[in-house]
């Protein structure tokens, strides 16, 4: 993903957020969703296309780690994504930037607490069986997210 | 979560079966630590994870190694619990309904063999989730739009075979189907359909039996595994237009109903039509302390207040019209006159168009999304919710009784009220959504007690379920109570007939197999 689109994209969900933020203090959205601009249409970024499960055999490693990360992950974890929506508004609140709600723009996010986090849970989010992430994957994934730290 | 073993297995016995499912899918695809049998537990689960426990989960790759499971669970005599994704939340998400069950999951099986943009269908295996197919469909450029439910992580077929429900035309996902291949309890293969006949090409499209027809046997069943599926798929329409009111009282519903469900059931309206409460739209805006921050049911003076304020009604409607634009048009001013006798606000509408990109978030045009979910936020910490999902006739004598009655009794619980309507046609689904924070024990024991006295009550009225919770997989069970329970009778005579071991999905529905019946009373919420 280009790093104008993921800007692009990141101010998407900051943009809800703060139409969230003023729909909370009494400022009302149009009817049809809480998040709609002018003409309806919603300022949230679009539909999130993953990235194919990579070829290979998923017990070893080896394979790309962000194609992995964006099948596996990209459910919840593309921008505009379950995951995405709640970790930029726990972003903001902690005095963050918006766009470091998208997991793969953290820069301090270590392997094993990526690990820890996809293996126990995390509030909203429930524990990851082997099936939808093997320990192989989990390891590329891993390091892939902590590569920036 | 420590070891459950299955009922009369011994610690060697689950050890050598292990090893036998191993000597299949290989030994990285039999799932048997402590961290495991977390992630196969009930996730939302009202109480702790380990009420419903899973002993291991296995993996296989294909219909030939779901074959050789379920004949070495026959030969080593431990039960299996299929899941297709294991996302059923809400539901009991991947856990067993008996203590000690080997989860057979079938997430590996995730190809879509088919798809077919004339005759607009797909063929696939039960691991191809809601935005795996729709990523297929886009990157094939297929002319298709599939229903996708509140939840899209899930699976395509799991959801299907749940009796999930979307909100497009294609939503009432059971009917969709159209022949399977199955593994039966004895490890044969049945192909449904047309299938039933070597090389037949109209499998996927003729939805019957010659003779007696089994698909949806399969469903919310445990008399086989379903290994792939036909499933119809909506041609993408040129134009689509929503047209959305905000509704302002409660007993508007009454009305509501009554206008919707002739247009429906006449074929002016196509789609499932979702109508949810006030909360439904202000979940998704920010935490429940945000709004009301006593622990006590947010009071009328404080929802009216927030309607105010928001400028909300209690209900709203948005209608969603597929296809032609001057089809779309007409069809709009025949439900715009028929809402007008009612309300005078004009509708908020919104047209989309091909090659526009659809809005984001929006369900009903078969966009997936989990976002939904985030209700779970609403009340912090490890937030979770119940689902209890009555049918009623779509009238407004029924839907009024059935709205005054489950809105009394969660009162009488001291429990916010957050329900929909969806209108299928000639019934609606009632979805009375209670969320809960598994961390706060008496929080989970109040709604235990409010989720068994919504279902004796609404029993005694002369409603069910059409889904459930592990937990009251019983008790709804037992409310089919014609001619003595006539349907678990005749449910149980023919497990018992497949699967004289027992071994799959024991429980599951409140069907409990001869070799397991003793153990029907263990594990109800």
């Amino acid at each position: 993903m280009s790093t104008s689109l993921t800007k692009r994209l990141a101010l998407g969900a900051a943009v809800v957020l703060i139409a969230t933020l003023a729909a909370c203090k009494g400022e009302a959205p149009a009817p049809g969703g809480p998040a709609k601009g002018p003409g309806g249409v919603p300022q949230f970024p679009p539909y999130q296309m993953r990235a194919e499960q990579p070829v290979g055999n998923r017990l070893v490693g080896g394979r790309d780690p962000q194609a992995v990360f964006e099948h596996q992950c990209g459910y919840c974890h593309l921008p505009g994504g379950m995951g995405t929506n709640l970790l930029t508004k726990q972003r903001i609140m902690a005095g963050q930037p918006p766009e470091t709600g998208i997991l793969a723009n953290r820069t301090d996010l270590t392997a094993d607490y990526v690990k820890a986090v996809v293996r126990n849970g995390k509030n909203a989010m429930p524990p990851q069986t082997r099936v939808d992430m093997t320990d192989a994957e989990l390891d590329a994934v891993a390091g892939w997210l902590a590569r920036k730290r | 979560m420590k070891l459950t073993l299955p009922p009369r297995i011994s610690p060697q016995q689950f050890d050598t079966a292990l090893k036998a499912f191993a000597g299949v899918v290989g030994e990285g695809w039999v799932m048997a630590s402590d961290a495991d049998r977390t992630a196969y537990a009930d996730v939302y689960a009202p109480g702790p994870i380990d009420q419903w426990p899973a002993g291991a989960a296995v993996a296989p790759s294909s219909t030939e190694e779901v074959q050789a499971i379920v004949r070495l669970a026959n030969e080593h005599k431990v039960p299996l619990w299929p899941v297709a994704r294991g996302k059923n939340l809400g539901y009991g998400t991947a856990a067993p309904r008996l203590k000690g069950s080997v989860v057979l999951d079938m997430g590996r099986m995730n190809k879509v063999l088919e798809l077919d943009p004339k005759l607009a269908y797909a063929v696939v295996e039960p691991g191809v989730g809601f935005f795996d197919l729709h990523d297929a469909i886009e990157r094939a450029k297929a002319p298709l739009w599939m229903s996708v439910p509140g939840n899209g992580w899930g699976s395509v077929l799991g959801n299907a075979l749940e009796h999930g429900i979307g909100y497009t035309p294609y939503g009432l996902h059971a009917r969709n189907l159209c022949g399977m291949e199955v593994v039966l309890p004895d490890g044969d293969m049945l192909r449904t359909g047309m299938g039933a006949m070597n090389n037949n090409s109209a499998w996927h499209l003729f939805p019957m039996n010659y003779g007696p027809t089994w698909d949806l046997a399969f469903s919310q069943s445990n008399l086989g595994v379903v290994t792939k599926a036909g499933v119809w798929l909506q041609p993408a329409p040129e134009t689509s237009l929503e047209l959305t009111w905000d509704i302002p009282e409660e007993d508007d519903i009454a009305w509501v109903i009554d206008t919707i469900t002739p247009l429906k059931i006449a074929g002016i309206i196509e789609q499932n039509v979702f109508i949810p409460s006030w909360l439904g739209k202000i979940v998704i805006l920010g935490q429940r302390k945000d709004f009301w921050d006593k622990p006590s049911a947010m009071p009328e003076w404080r929802v009216k207040e927030l309607l105010k304020e928001h400028k909300l009604g209690y209900w709203r409607v948005s209608i969603r019209l597929y296809g032609d634009e001057n089809v779309n048009k007409a069809k709009a001013e025949v439900i715009k006159a028929a809402f007008k006798r009612h309300l005078s606000a004009p509708p908020f509408e919104v047209w989309w168009r091909q090659g526009e990109e659809k809005p984001a978030l929006d369900i009903s045009l078969g966009t997936p999304s989990a976002v939904p979910l985030q209700m779970s936020d609403w009340v912090g910490g490890r937030g979770a919710h119940l689902g209890f999902s009555p049918v009623v006739p779509a009238t407004s004598e029924h839907v009024m009784g059935q709205l005054k009655r489950s809105r009394k009794i969660i009162a009488d619980h001291d429990v916010d009220f957050y329900a929909s309507f969806t209108i299928g046609g000639r019934f609606a689904n009632n979805v009375n959504m209670l969320m809960y924070d598994r961390d706060n024990a008496a929080q989970i024991d109040n709604m235990k007690k409010l989720f068994n006295a919504l279902i004796d009550e609404t029993a005694k009225a002369g409603y069910a379920e059409y889904r459930t919770h592990l937990g009251w997989m019983d008790r709804v069970m037992d409310t089919f109570d014609y001619n003595n329970n006539a349907l678990r009778r005749f449910d149980e005579k023919i497990k018992d007939a497949l699967d004289p071991n027992g071994i799959i999905a024991p429980g599951k529905q409140g069907v409990w197999p001869a070799a397991y019946r003793d153990l029907k009373q263990e594990g109800r919420a």
